[in-house]
């Protein structure tokens, strides 16, 4: 199989043979994960009942790994959109491979990452006052608030990205019920909404779903320039700076296409995938990296010598600290993997090795998770008031929760891949018409 | 199912969700059937007494709210305090509603205690005195604290009717060199008052009037009445000691002397002054006598043995010289044996020659704690017990087990099974434990009683509140303990009314409701015993054999200084949670005792901040951990008394360590002053790193603007800032004036006739924490302990920050911090649910119901006073009595702050409206503000031009903390004016 062209047909096959019914290796990492997830829950409970204090913020870090787990996974999504949305409108071939997959990793880290705000509420049982809800004490949400903002970005990013990943799948989905018998039919006939493949369908299909990648292009940038602005329309030193929004977009962006290698290498391994998502397709996202790494590692540069060059006293404490004060290493962490590691993808040989695209992706999620410790708690921990500076760790009910929400995030994508088509066969196939992406 | 039931199991379903998470408020509200004819529900009953926290005696006003004590205001018409409260006096009430408070008298059996009833306990004490009464004379032997003089005559009574004399009272801070010194002089073992608010420059040899003192809220207010800037002058303050306590600290010039050298530094001025000409007019033979014994003292010769600079001392003889009302000021509360006596007598031989008349002392205003019993008698009484043994030993409030060194019989003599010992104790304290019957007696605050807090004045004390223990007075335990025949007629109230009246020639029970009223009778009439020095040769030759016996220790020895508290004073203090919970000032530590060790001995030593050692003498030794200050001598270690207990109640009980443990026994020959230091054999490492329970997280303030300072010369001068950077940023008032086109995006805010302000004035503030105490007590701020400290989850709302100066670490500035209620509030904008919120007299309003805890406020607060309540925090009944019912008490999960106690606000309100006019300037007075000993904190209407504290803004020195982000604070700080020698 491996040197024969793709077809329709070995499209289809390769596709659906993923949805067979799985054996109980799987079902085993399905029940690890979940136990994961009620492990997450059951810390997450502890909280509730006890008080936020179960976790390691304090004066003055009142932010901790919630609102970092809440910035990484919501930077995990953008890429998603990316590779589905703005590249589907620049008719970029190699991300029809890993845009069914993208998108669904956007979904679901919208969704854990939406868990991140009730989780570092104080009173999250009092979580509907965020609402705009009409009451007799005349309480209104304050809209000037960048949490109103998110509020509102993160539920528009969810809505459509969901609708977007949805849309898509349709004519999948009726691929699959059209080989499906019992009661994967009835299911999979009620969710392709009766899909049957006419021109007129296809015609509003192919509309639509250009109409959302052009409605979910901008959200790619506001959505992540929102939740930049939870920190840029702050004062604190470290926070309060114009750079943000582009830097925060382009290092949600970076850890996103970090992510899709770190779950598309696994998925293509196991499902057997080579001939679909090619090496080529992955150095794409390589290459990809590396320039969203340079606007990373450009915006890094930029904070310090702005810093140095406002003569602020304030900003240039908070930057020498950063660079050598109590989270040097954690700063250095974050510089290296997002910005030095990632530059190893120029060299040929080590961007077209599926080991060293692995591991390489996952030094820069690691880098990325730095990168909001260091933003979030090490601005904090040292703004203005000398007498207030003070040191965070996390504890160990936020690990629970930290990994309980990984456990939650992976739970899901396993039960994805062999319950819906993780590849867009729709758009392989219109791959091969076009002949963009010829197996190599 | 049809889509009806869906509907109704939908509806059911969310309607028990949101039933099953409600925050389970109070669901019941009691009335008291019939209430007390005084009370009105929701009005506070005030009533006057005495503070018994420590021997000064303050008046307090008790503020009674539905029965309960909730708390303690300085009484304005007592002359001590004149309204104002330490932070000690302020944690009086948790010493009343201590959860570990011992309610029933308790014998111990076997080593186990038994509760009895207090009947049964009154006849056991009956019948123990009187077969001790029969069995001899002296059979009978009694400690008390220092207590009101009718009391004290009781106690006198009944040990007398039993064959017995004493008692004998006990107080660990005695001041014995003191009243040595005192009684060399003037023929009087006597403590007369200082008026320090009289005296242009003060030069102070360790007393720390501004922590335990004596008297140290009277003295903290006078000595701010010369010291703080006024009109183009201000007193000067130069201290002379081997440490810098937070009096020190408050010093223009802190003279750091070698441990126990401060009389050579006395002396070296003495005969700097003669040599000077001064004294001239001094009797002959007492000049002579002087100029002979200081002649060996002269400042060059002792620049070696004291450490100080012969430089330093001639510009500071020459100012005491030029100064027009010098008085020097004696050595520390906690004294060290001869050097202490020494210093202490030649302080006052050099107070003589530069005023012989003593026209700052009054020896009519003498401190009650003078009938304290010198060390060398506590000694001498416990040897005594040791070796003959008595049959009943009767311990009133004093816990000697633990204040006095090991190498005492003490445990001994309670130990001994011939020796019945009866503790009057309210909780289990060490002598209290190690004692065969307790007997829990009221809290001050419970009972009649009287304290002379000067020996010319009569404060009364009064029930403040209605019973929440059934403990008796001491007073009548000790009038049935009288023979029948000698047993005055009613109660020990009856007894103390009768006595009062007839001293002040009270014949009403008007006058007499008067008088309790007030808190006592305040006219002192003069009387005409002012003692005349005896300015003659054999006070100096005293001075001189005490000088031959003061040993130095040597150089390459380190010595261990044991300092009295401002928090625990002696120790007795340790388990009010407040006092432990409420930093020291000068280490910002909290919960922990500390070890101060001068900060380059530490980097020597390669140690940092924390690092557990071990400290040795040759009484024992002591784990601690260090801390480094540059306010050390660097043969010197400090280490603050009070805590370390081994009982006490849950708060005091293992936390801390108690240094008199490595102390020894030993008093001066001469004036039987106890010894506070010791040598220290071996110091090193004991373990690793601790973490310590600081709140300050750095010692400077990295050129920010925060706590600000001017030098004497230029503090009239006026800045003219109106650039935009932090150095030239202007003070822009939380006014419309302050609006600024091209600064301001938003307009200003519209305030309704009032717009609240504050100012602190920092060249007063002396950093006593008095405010943080009120403040705790007045909003019910809870108590998180020494380990949640160390994770940063203290709640206070205000906080004193002491800042170091770069140049010179031991010059200090305290700042106090509370919410700074910014026009520009950068928290009110960025909380998605307006739960901070800018009312319309311009208060940042905190709206607890509101909040949901995102906390980013608290991120976003430059200021950083936001304290987020990160559990529930516990009052362990009774503690919840003290809950002040006009604020609301937090849960967890919301964001609380600084109010400016804003209940006072509405109560004003609520009071003009009544009258129908406008609330007054000074009518609201935040709990800090009224606390404040020094009148640095005021607070008024920002938008009167008459107020006082709009008044106080155009000082010169007027400056917004960290102006320049434009935050437009409501609180504006006045800088510290500072001065050299």
């Amino acid at each position: 199989m491996t040197q024969t062209a793709l077809t329709y047909q070995s499209i289809d096959d390769t596709v659906i043979d993923t949805l067979a019914p799985p054996d109980r290796n799987y079902w085993v990492v399905v029940a690890l994960l979940f136990c994961g997830v009620l492990m997450g829950a059951v810390c997450w409970l502890y909280q509730i009942f006890t008080g936020i204090g179960v976790g390691g913020q304090n004066n003055p870090v009142h932010w901790g790994t919630y609102l970092i787990n809440f910035v990484f996974w919501v930077g995990i999504a953008h890429s998603g959109t990316l590779i589905s949305a703005i590249l589907h409108l620049f008719r970029a071939g190699w991300r029809n491979p890993i845009a069914r997959a993208a998108e669904t990793m956007t979904v679901f880290a919208v969704c854990t990452a939406g868990l991140y705000p009730f989780i570092h509420l104080g009173r999250v049982w009092m979580v509907y006052y965020m609402l705009p809800i009409p009451n007799q004490r005349t309480l209104w949400p304050n809209f000037q608030s960048p949490l109103m903002f998110d509020v509102v970005a993160i539920s528009t990013y969810l809505t459509v990205s969901s609708l977007f990943w949805y849309t898509g799948m349709l004519p999948d989905l009726a691929a699959i019920r059209d080989r499906a018998t019992g009661l994967r039919r009835k299911v999979f006939a009620i969710i392709s909404l009766g899909w049957t493949g006419e021109y007129e369908q296809w015609r509003h299909y192919t509309r639509g779903y250009l109409f959302f990648a052009a409605l979910a292009t901008p959200l790619v940038i506001s959505v992540h320039s929102v939740v930049s602005w939870d920190f840029a329309l702050g004062v604190v030193p470290g926070w309060h700076t114009t750079i943000f929004a582009p830097y925060f977009v382009a290092g949600a962006i970076h850890s996103g296409l970090a992510m899709v290698l770190t779950l598309m290498i696994p998925l293509r391994k196991i499902f057997h995938y080579e001939k679909i998502i090619t090496v080529r397709v992955l150095e794409s996202v390589a290459k990809t990296i590396v320039f969203t790494g340079l606007i990373v590692g450009f915006a890094y540069g930029t904070e310090v010598f702005i810093a140095w060059y406002s003569h602020n006293i304030v900003e240039m404490e908070t930057f020498r600290w950063r660079m050598f004060g109590d989270y040097a290493v954690e700063y250095w962490i974050m510089v290296v993997c997002n910005t030095v590691i990632p530059l190893l993808f120029l060299i040929k040989p080590i961007r077209t090795h599926i080991k060293w695209l692995f591991v390489i992706s996952i030094f820069v999620n690691i880098g990325m998770w730095y990168e909001r410790f260091v933003i979030i708690i090490g601005s904090v921990a040292h703004d203005f008031l000398p007498y207030a500076w003070g040191l965070y760790r996390p504890t160990l009910v936020e690990f629970g929760i930290m990994i309980g929400s990984f456990c939650l995030f992976f739970f899901l994508f396993v039960l994805f891949v062999k319950h819906l088509p993780s590849v867009s066969m729709t758009e392989m196939k219109e791959t091969l018409h076009e002949g963009g992406a010829h197996a190599d | 199912m049809d889509r009806r039931t869906f509907l109704k199991l939908a509806g059911m379903g969310s309607v028990a969700f949101a039933a099953g998470c409600n925050a389970h408020p109070e669901k019941h509200l009691y009335t008291l059937v019939r209430a007390p004819e005084d009370m009105v529900t929701g009005e506070a009953t005030w009533y006057a007494s005495t503070c018994r926290e420590c021997p000064a005696g303050c008046g307090v006003l008790a503020k009674n709210r539905e029965g309960r004590v909730v708390k303690l205001e300085g009484n304005p018409l007592h002359p001590v305090n004149q309204g104002k409260l330490c932070a000690r006096g302020h944690a009086a009430l948790q010493g009343l509603y201590h959860p570990d408070r011992i309610h029933a008298p308790l014998l111990k059996e076997k080593e186990a205690w038994r509760k009895i009833s207090f009947d049964q306990a009154l006849t056991i004490v009956q019948q123990k005195a009187h077969a001790a009464a029969a069995s001899g004379p002296d059979r009978v032997a009694m400690l008390s604290e220092v207590t009101g003089r009718h009391l004290l005559d009781l106690f006198v009574s009944v040990l007398a009717g039993h064959r017995s004399t004493g008692p004998l009272i006990f107080e660990p801070f005695a001041y014995e060199s003191l009243k040595f010194a005192h009684g060399q002089l003037f023929g009087r073992a006597e403590l007369p008052g200082y008026h320090l608010d009289q005296a242009d420059l003060i030069v102070g040899f360790g007393a720390d009037f501004l922590e335990t003192w004596l008297s140290p809220v009277e003295y903290s207010r006078k000595f701010k009445m010369m010291h703080a800037w006024d009109n183009g002058t201000k007193g000067f303050f130069a201290h002379v000691s081997a440490y810098q306590s937070l009096t020190a600290a408050n010093a223009d010039q802190w003279i750091m002397c070698r441990p126990g050298s401060e009389a050579l530094v006395a002396m070296a001025l003495i005969a700097q002054l003669l040599d000077d000409g001064v004294g001239r007019d001094l009797p002959g033979p007492f000049r002579v006598a002087l100029m002979e014994a200081s002649a060996g003292y002269r400042p060059a010769e002792l620049a070696e043995k004291t450490g100080v600079a012969a430089d330093t001392l001639r510009i500071l003889a020459q100012r005491l010289q030029s100064a027009r009302r010098p008085l020097v000021l004696p050595t520390a509360a906690a004294s060290c044996g001869t050097a202490s006596a020494a210093a202490d007598l030649a302080v006052l031989m050099l107070h003589a020659i530069l005023d012989p008349d003593f026209g700052l002392l009054d020896f009519d205003q003498r401190h009650r704690v003078e009938i304290a019993a010198p060390r060398a008698q506590i000694n001498a009484f416990w040897q005594r017990l040791a070796d003959r043994p008595v049959d009943l030993l009767l311990l009133n409030r004093v816990n000697p087990l633990y204040a006095l060194p090991a190498d005492l019989p003490v445990q001994k003599v309670l130990d001994d099974a011939r020796c019945f010992t009866v503790a009057f104790a309210s909780i289990m304290d060490e002598t209290a434990a190690a004692a065969d019957l307790i007997i829990p007696v009221q809290h001050p605050l419970e009972s009649w009683d009287a304290y002379e807090s000067k020996q010319a004045m009569t404060a009364t004390l009064q029930p403040t509140l209605g019973r929440i223990s059934p403990a008796p007075n001491i007073g009548d335990l000790f009038l049935n303990l009288l023979p029948d025949d000698r047993r005055p007629v009613g109660d020990y109230r009856h007894y103390l009314t009768e006595r009062i009246a007839r001293e002040n020639d009270i014949d009403s029970p008007d006058q007499w409701l008067q008088l309790v009223q007030n808190g006592g009778r305040f006219v002192a009439g003069r009387s005409a015993s002012k003692p005349v020095p005896r300015l003659e040769a054999a006070p100096v030759r005293t001075l001189a054999e005490v000088l031959d016996r003061l040993a130095l220790p040597a150089k390459d020895k380190m010595v261990l200084q044991v300092a009295s508290s401002l928090r625990f004073y002696d120790g007795r203090h340790a388990d009010r949670p407040w006092l432990p919970e409420i930093p020291d000032p000068v280490s910002q530590v909290a919960w922990q005792t500390l070890a101060m060790v001068n900060s380059q001995v530490m980097a020597a030593r390669g140690w940092q901040d924390g690092q557990e050692i071990q400290l040795a003498t040759a009484h024992g030794k002591v784990v601690l951990q260090a801390y480094g200050h540059a306010g050390v001598h660097p043969e010197l270690v400090v280490v603050p008394a009070g805590q370390g207990h081994t009982h006490m109640g849950r708060y005091a009980q293992g936390q801390g360590v108690n240094p008199v443990a490595v102390l020894g026994g030993q008093t001066d020959a001469q004036s039987g002053a106890p010894d506070y230091a010791a040598v220290i054999d071996r110091m090193d490492t004991a373990g690793g790193h601790a973490a310590l329970a600081i709140l300050s997280g750095s010692r400077i303030q990295y050129d920010r603007k925060i706590a600000l300072s001017v030098p004497l010369e230029k503090a009239s001068d006026r800045d003219r800032l109106e650039g935009l950077t932090m150095n030239d940023f202007p003070l822009t008032l939380p006014l419309p004036e302050g609006y600024d086109h091209s600064r301001d995006i938003y307009p200003p805010h519209d305030h309704d006739g009032y717009r609240w302000g504050m100012t602190v004035d920092l060249d007063r503030c002396i950093g006593c924490s008095a405010c943080v105490a009120a403040c705790y007590a007045e909003n019910n701020l809870g108590i998180v302990g020494e380990a949640r400290i160390i994770e940063g989850r203290e709640m206070a709302w205000m906080r004193i920050e002491r800042y170091q100066d770069p140049e010179d670490p031991t010059r200090m500035i305290f700042l106090p911090m509370m919410c700074q209620h910014c026009d520009n509030a950068p928290c009110e904008s960025v909380c998605p649910v307006y739960a901070p919120h800018h009312s319309k007299e311009g208060l940042n309003n905190q709206i607890y119901n509101r909040c949901i805890g995102t906390r980013f406020c608290a991120q976003n607060c430059p200021y950083k006073v936001r304290r987020f309540n990160w559990f529930d925090w516990e009052w362990p009944e009774p503690l919840n009595l003290q809950l002040n019912p006009d604020v609301t008490v937090r849960s967890k999960g919301v964001m609380e702050k600084c109010s400016f106690c804003i209940q006072r606000i509405k109560a004003a309100h609520h009071q003009a409206k009544n009258e129908s006019r406008d609330i007054r300037d000074g009518e609201v007075v935040p709990a800090c503000v009224q606390s404040c000993p020094t009148d640095a904190l005021i607070f008024g209407n920002l938008m009167d031009p008459n107020s006082a504290v709009r008044k106080k803004i155009e000082d010169p020195r007027a400056y917004q903390v960290m102006g320049y982000l434009n935050t437009k604070p409501a609180v504006i700080y006045l800088k510290k004016v500072v001065q050299k020698l």
